[in-house]
Order: structure tokens, then sequence, then C-alpha cells
């Protein structure tokens, strides 16, 4: 009774306030906080716009599961203005914020890269007249819902966690005329940016939201205002806006075939025979391009290792919800369309690429944050290689990868600030120990980095199906392979470093952190452990129907769904719960009977009684002990590999357009 | 059927270990004689076990406890999912996390030999997995699935279509039992330059659990390569046991060698060897 109720009230709600809230409410309460400068605002704001948020974007979900459908949406147009033409007018209000950043940045790349995008859109809007999608501009199928879940609830999850670590910053930074105002407005209107992207059905307002995460983006990346932040972040603003360049040409190419401006009937057109889809390959090539700078996949990787330059709840916002993901987004959303080609083949092995070559690098790393942007291409590399591969399992891994992903990155990158805050560092090297310092923290980054590589994690459950899924490739598989032990020596080293102790260390008992540093910590290291043990309901409630949905809709006469018996059948919570019984009963027989400790072996000549090891060496002099890890620095260190991987990144795009122009 | 699965994952529970210490017992009694040494009885990994559970529980931090435990309870695991005919790639995961439980557990002691020596673990783990896992493909591509038990459908053992993998199979298990040339991470004899390496800083019923961990992961090593001539029993045991002793062959005429040449040799000639398997088998004769 009482359920009938709650989803009657829920079929009830109005599909459009709800986009409106995901969409508008972020970026009305970013100007809010811009606008009100009070301390104590800025804290209920952010906090009042998380929880509504997260409401909406679940209360969207429910409205999903129970309808069964795809919500389509236009809004009305406020006080006579359609959205079309206000949505026209801030994208050409973009462009020109650009060109003038250009300018005032001296920045030739920037600025041309902005005129030309400008040029396009113009050519676009007055001499194509493109013809109009009477389709709904909005439209939210269950890929689209599960998206907004992650950017909404993590988004605001990260936007929380700003708060104290801004504080915080400024006062370690010794800022003192507060820049936080303008740091939450460009945050809370990224996450409106990245929802309505997500949304997005026609083609010029995901360009638009597109191009509205690009400036975000820079401003973020650009926060702290040093020389390199500012340089930085230029990179990033020209590598993103030469995928801006590359959607524009895309949806110039779309208009001159005839094609309507709409995402959905641009994919029910190329399945309509070989020769529409044939047509349809080379916008899509500009597309997928778009969605490889966005990614950071190779050769574009340099602006994300640049942008953690910024405060630390940027690269956590950027890693795992927004901007990257947005990426992989547009290039899942089209994958359809270049279904079974050449092409499909070729974004395979851009992903593959990338995933080793950044699995690669992320071995020679020291800081914490570079470690895990490398990481992050690499996974990325991992979800487009599966979308490349564009099976529905293939297309099954990618989805669950985006879902663990998000979760384990933000979570990771949010324990690196809280380290960097308490420790002023986020050297590896730094870090060992940090289980005497840091207990707490210490534990839940320890989960983090282990749910990234182990079973029943679901980001291993998720490359898992990537590589069931890719011996239809048997080339990209190797890479696969190559790519997934690289996975597991960076994270075992770097778990490695934050473990290493010795009785003699001194321990500093649980640190106590901020509650709004404890509460989204806590939040994202429990929806990892939990997602993954109830990774069957999330496959078959969540991540399955998407991808069936997702073909349906695409191609009726056959719906797929993923052949997923093996991993479906595998008894994933009972052997979740014998190795959770493999921890838990050695720490019960400690506590019973403890054993003793002893200090650690070295061949007799260690000193005792002092708060670090130390031993005597030649001369009897008392020597510390001092270890550090493997780094590999000739074999693996960015300098040595930077130019061939750019080469090979480079020679891989010209090959994406090679095989679109040319592949009849 | 349910409960004769569960019987049969209990039996190899049970018999592995037992099996397992008995086949050390013979390693180290063939190896003497290589050596030309009486060597100790049969019996002894099974007295050093016992000899090593009486003594004092010493640790120089909780979490090798931890470590040791998830590291038994994976092996055991790999071992019980191999029986069972489950997935193979979510087998050799298990595996593998096995192997990081234990490296972690000689990360958490801040000791020289403890840490380089799971450091170079971490590089045997580099060198042997795409190995295991280009193995798994193989089968795939002659059964059509990931699943252990669909081997038992082919009407022709592994081997003759998949040679070359037995040739990497004694590379992994040469690495898996650190004996020489790949005893990097730490060799059976504790008079090199890292002590025992990564299993330094165990001790007393520690070392034990690890020992018996050592035999389940023997075990299904030898269960792994048994899979390759599924139509006969005693042949598939055979190959098995050959593979045990040409690992132990090789283990006596060389000497340790460097991670580099390890992880070249395995990279080089044991993925060139998977690949050109594969090659003969789909590139010249076709599917």
């Amino acid at each position: 009774m009482q359920f009938m109720d709650v989803a009657s009230l829920i079929r009830s709600v109005s599909p459009g306030a709800l986009i409106g809230i995901l969409v508008l409410l972020p970026a009305l309460s970013g100007l809010l906080v811009f606008a009100v400068r009070l301390n104590a605002a800025r804290v209920g704001i952010v906090i009042v716009t998380a929880w509504v948020v997260t409401g909406a974007s679940l209360t969207l979900f429910l409205w999903g599961a129970l309808e069964q459908r795809s919500l389509l949406f236009t809004p009305p147009p406020v006080g006579g203005v359609s959205w079309d033409l206000l949505i026209l007018l801030g994208d050409g209000a973009l462009l020109l914020i650009f060109c003038i950043l250009g300018a005032a940045r001296r920045s030739p790349q920037i600025f041309a890269l902005a005129l030309l995008q400008a040029g396009g859109f113009l050519w676009l809007e007055a001499g194509m007249k493109p013809p109009h999608a009477h389709a709904a501009p909005l439209a939210a199928d269950w890929l689209a819902i599960i998206m907004t879940l992650i950017v909404s609830i993590i988004g605001m999850i990260i936007a929380t966690y700003a708060l104290p670590y801004m504080r915080d910053h400024e006062a370690h930074h010794q800022i003192h005329v507060s820049r936080k105002p303008r740091f939450f407005l460009f945050l809370l209107l990224f996450l409106g940016a990245m929802n309505g992207l997500l949304l997005a059905d026609n083609l010029l307002w995901l360009a638009s939201f597109w191009e509205l995460t690009t400036l975000c983006s820079f401003m973020l990346i650009r926060h702290d205002g040093t020389e390199e932040a500012r340089r930085n972040a230029d990179r990033a603003l020209w590598m993103n806006l030469l995928g801006g360049v590359a959607m524009i040409a895309g949806i110039l190419l779309l208009a001159a075939r005839g094609e309507p401006l709409s995402v959905r009937q641009v994919l029910a057109d190329s399945a309509g025979g070989a020769a529409a889809q044939t047509a349809l390959l080379l916008p899509m090539a500009c597309f997928c391009l778009a969605g490889f700078t966005k990614s950071a996949q190779m050769p574009f990787q340099s602006w994300l290792l640049g942008a953690m330059v910024a405060p630390t709840p940027v690269s956590a916002l950027l890693h795992s919800s927004t901007m990257v993901k947005a990426g992989v987004y547009l290039i899942v959303r089209f994958a359809p369309a270049f279904h079974n080609t050449y092409l499909s083949d070729v974004v395979a092995f851009v992903g593959g690429f990338s995933f080793v070559a950044g699995a690669l690098l992320a071995i020679g790393k020291t800081n914490a944050k570079a470690v895990l942007a490398y990481s992050t291409i690499s996974n990325l590399g991992l979800i487009i290689a599966c979308v490349g591969l564009n099976t529905p399992l293939a297309m099954t891994g990618a989805v669950m990868l985006i879902i663990f992903h998000s979760i384990s990155k933000g979570m990771l990158f949010m324990a690196t600030g809280v380290v960097e805050q308490h420790m002023q560092t986020r050297d590896i090297e730094e870090m060992q120990g940090l289980v005497n310092t840091m207990p707490l923290t210490t534990s839940l980054m320890v989960i983090g980095i282990l749910s990234m590589l182990l079973p029943p994690f679901g980001v291993l459950i998720a490359k898992l199906v990537a590589l069931e899924a890719s011996v239809e490739l048997p080339a990209l598989l190797i890479l696969l392979i190559l790519g997934s032990t690289m996975t597991v020596v960076f994270w075992t080293k770097w778990t490695g470093r934050l473990l290493s102790s010795a009785p003699s260390t001194p321990r500093w008992g649980i640190e106590r952190l901020h509650s709004m540093y404890l509460i989204p910590l806590l939040l994202l290291t429990s929806g990892a452990v939990i997602f993954s043990l109830l990774v069957v309901p999330v496959l078959t409630q969540l991540v399955i129907p998407a991808v069936t949905q997702y073909y349906e809709a695409i191609r009726p006469t056959a719906a797929q769904i993923p052949p997923m018996g093996e991993v479906l059948q595998f008894p994933w919570l009972p052997f979740a719960l014998t190795l959770t019984a493999a921890v838990l009963i050695p720490l019960w027989i400690m506590r019973a009977r403890r054993p003793q400790v002893r200090d650690v072996y070295l061949c007799g000549e260690q000193v005792s009684g002092l708060p670090t090891v130390t031993f005597r060496a030649a001369g009897e002099e008392k020597t510390e002990l001092l270890i550090s890890g493997y780094y590999f620095e000739s074999w693996v260190g960015e300098e040595t590999h930077r130019r061939w991987m750019t080469a090979v990144g480079v020679a891989l795009c010209i090959l994406l357009f090679g095989t679109a122009s040319l592949w009849k | 059927m349910e409960v004769e699965r569960i019987l049969l994952a209990l039996a190899a529970l049970l018999f592995a270990p037992i099996v397992g210490g008995a086949l050390t017992g013979a390693d180290r009694k063939l190896t003497a004689r290589m050596q030309k040494r009486i060597g100790p009885p049969l019996m002894q990994p099974f007295y050093d076990a016992v000899k090593l559970f009486s003594k004092q529980r010493l640790i120089v931090n909780g979490f090798q406890s931890v470590s040791v435990s998830v590291y038994l309870a994976s092996m055991a695991l790999s071992l019980v999912l191999l029986v069972l005919g489950m997935d193979l790639l979510v087998l050799l995961f298990v595996l593998a996390l096995g192997s990081v439980a234990l490296i972690l557990g000689g990360f958490s002691v801040k000791s020289p030999y403890s840490q380089i020596g799971s450091q170079r673990e971490v590089l045997q783990l580099l060198a042997y997995e795409p190995l295991l896992v280009l193995m798994v493909v193989a089968i795939y591509l002659k059964t059509g699935s990931f699943s252990a038990s669909s081997v038992m459908s082919l009407r022709q053992p592994l081997i003759y279509s998949l040679p070359l993998f037995i040739v990497t199979m004694i590379l992994v298990m040469a690495i898996k039992l650190h004996k020489s040339p790949m005893d990097i991470s730490g060799s059976h004899h504790a008079h090199q330059e890292l002590v025992r390496g990564i299993y330094t800083e165990f001790s007393g019923p520690q070392m034990g659990l690890i020992e018996i961990a050592h035999w389940y992961e023997l075990v299904f090593l030898l269960g792994f390569i048994a899979l390759f001539w599924h139509t006969n029993l005693l042949c598939g045991a055979l190959l098995a046991l050959g593979c045990y002793f040409a690992v132990i062959v090789i283990d006596n005429i060389t000497a340790r060698m460097t991670w580099r040449w390890m992880l070249r040799v395995t990279w080089l000639f044991g993925i060139g060897a998977s690949l050109l398997n594969l090659f003969l088998l789909y590139g010249i004769a076709g599917r």
C-alpha cells in the first residue's frame, strides 16, 4: 500500500522539473554563492544544493525504473523566449569568452581554435540553416539516468568535501582575499553543465554544455593563479577547444548531409543500412576525437596531468564524475552508429593503447596525484577500448567501469587531498608508514586502492568482463593483458609504502578529521564496498538494462542481451564473505591472544629502544634505516616514452580519420 | 549434484595439502640426489610444518597475520574454483589476489630484506601474469568458453594443439615456486643477500600457514597443467609431474638471475611462444 503511494507519487512528479533541478539548480546556487560572499551562507547553500540535486537524481532514477521508458522533454519557453535561442546565445557568449581568453593569454592556439569554432558555429547557424530537429531537445534514457546519478551524487559529495578543503587550502597558502565564491561558482556550474550534457539530445545543446564544461575546468585548473596553474590551464583549454572544434566539425558534417541534429535521430538513421552508416562515419570520427580530448587519451593526456596543480577537489571532480566521463559518454552514445566498422576497431586501439601507456607511466611516478592521473587515463582507455569493441558484453563492461571507477577514483583523490592537508605532501615516498600517523585515512585509502585492483571489487569484475569481451580482437586483448598486469604493479607499490612500519615507529592514534572530510570519504568508500558486494544486482538491475534498452532503441530487430552467464553465475557474495572472514579471523585471534611483537631482523645489528629503525653500520656507527620504493625511472620515465607515445597517439588519430573517410 | 560439488570441494581442500606436502618432500629428496646428498626423509615438509606451528607467535605488526590469512584463503579458493570448473579468468584473479596479499604483508614491515623481496615479487607477478592470461585465452579459443569445465567437453587433449603453452607453463612454475633461475624475490635457502626476501619477517605459525598455502598453490599449478591432457587422467598426471620434474632439473643446473633478465625472458620468449602457438593454430591452419 505504502509502496504504491510512493510509486504514484514519483510518477506524478514532473520529469521536467527534475531536469530543471539537475541542470539549473547547481548553476543558480553557484551564482548565489558568488553573490552572497558569506562563509556560513556558502556552506548552507552548497549542502542544501547537494541534498536537493541528489534527491532529484534519485527521483529521476526511480521514475525511470517505474516507467521503463525514455523520457523526452521540451522545456517551456521563458517569458516568450525559446530555450533554443537562449542556448544559442549562451554558446555564442562562450565562444566570445574563449576568443577573449586567447587574446588575453596571448596564446595563438587558444585564439585560433576559438575563432575556428566560432566560425564553424556561425557558418552552421547563418550559412547552413540546419534542419531543425523536431524531437525534444532533452532526453533521458536509462544510460543517461545512470550517468546523471553518478554526476549528481559523486559530484555533490565532492562539492561538500571542497568546503573544508578550500578553507584549509586558503589558510595554508595564506590567501587573504578569499577566492572561494568564484571557486564554488564554477564547481557548481560544472555539475549543472555535466547534467545538461548528459540529458541533451539536441546536438547544439550538447555542444554548448560541452563548451561550458571546458570553460569551468579551465577556470578551476587556474584557480590558484600561480604561473604553473595558468600555463597548465591554458594547455587544458587549447586541447579541449581542439575537441570542441572536432565536435562542431562533426555537427557541420551532419548538417551538410541533411541529418537532423538530434542524437537519437542520427543513431536511428545510422541503423538504416550499410550505405547510411558509411555516410555517417566521418562525423562519428569527429565526435570520437572530441571524446578523446576530453577523456585525455593519448596523445591528449598532458592536459589531465597538468590539471593536478588545481586544488584537490577539482582533480577529484575532473577524474571521477565530470569532464573525463563526458568524453567517454559521448563515445558510448554514438558507438552504435559505427558498430561493426573498422572505425570501431581503431577506437578500440586508441583506448587499448592509452590503457597500457597510462599504466606503464604510472609505475614511474612518486607523486600520488600523478599516479592517480595516469591511472585515470589508463582506465578511461579501457572504457574506450570496450566501446570500440562495440558488443553488448563490452558495453556492459564499459558502463560498469564508468560506475565503479567514478566511485573509487573520487574517493582516492579526496583521501590524497586529506593527506595533503595534514602532511603537506603528495609524494608517495613521504607517505611511507602513513598507517601509523593517519590510520583512519590510510585504511580508507587502502580500501580505495584495493577496490581498483582486486576481486571481488567492481572495477576488477568490470575488467574481467572487458577481457572476456576482447577475445574478439586478439591484438587488443594482448594490450589489455599487459595493461592489467602493469596496473597491479603501481597500486601494490603504493599500498606497500603506506603500510610500511616497524614496532619502534611511534603511533599517533586515530586522527581527527573534519566531519565534512570524513563523511564524504566514508560515503564513497562504503559505496565502493557495498556496490561491489551487490555486483550481481547492480549488473542485472542497472547496467544490463541500460545496455539492452540502448541496443533496443537503435536496433529494434535484435534486442541484444549481453552473454554474461559466467560472470553472473559466479558466487560473488560467498566469495566476498570468505575473504572478509579471512581478514577478520586473524584479527579476532590476535585480539584473543596477543602475539609477541618483535623488532625487524637486521642480521643482529639492530639497535633497539630508538624511535626509528636503526642498525650498527661499519665502525659501530648507529645508522637510521632508510628504505624507498622502486620506480624504474630509466624504464618507465615519462621523458623516455613521451615522444613515441605521442607519435603513436597522433598516428592512431590520423588512422581514425583515414578509416572513416576511405572505408566504404 | 550440489552435494557432490560440495564434497568435491571439501576433498580438494583436505587432500591438496597432503599431496602438495608429499610432492615438496619428493622435490627436496630429488634435489638432494641431484646434488649427491642423501636428503631429508619424504615426510620432512610435514615435520617442518608441525615444528613451525609449535613455535612462539612472533610478529612485527598485525597486518602480517591478515596478509598470510588472505594468502592462504585465496590459494585454497583458487584450487576449489579449479576443481569446480569455474571461470578460468576469475581463477587467475583470485590467484593474483593471494600474491598481492602476501606482497603487502612483506611491504608492511620496514625491513630492507622483506621490502626488496616484495618489490621483486611484484616484478615476478608482472612476469608471469600475462603468460597465465594468454594460456586461458588459448583455452577459450579452443573451447569457446572461459569455464574450466568446458575443457572436459573437448575430444582431443589441449596439448595436441597448444604444445608451446607447456613450455610457458614451466616458466610460470619456476617463477611461482621460486626456483632458480627465477628465485628472485626470496629463494628456499636463507643464504642469499636478501636472507629469505619476502618471507624474511614471517615466522612460526605464520610461516607454517604460508607453507600450506604453497602446497595448495603447487597442486593448483599441477592441476592446471593436467587440464592440457584431460582425456586420460594418467597422462594428465604424468604431464604435470613431468613439468614439475623439468622445473626441478632447471633449478639444479642454473643460478639465480636478475629481474631484468626474468622480465626479458618471460615477455619476449614466453609471450612470443604463446603468440607463435596461437598464430600457428589460427593464422595458418585457420579456425
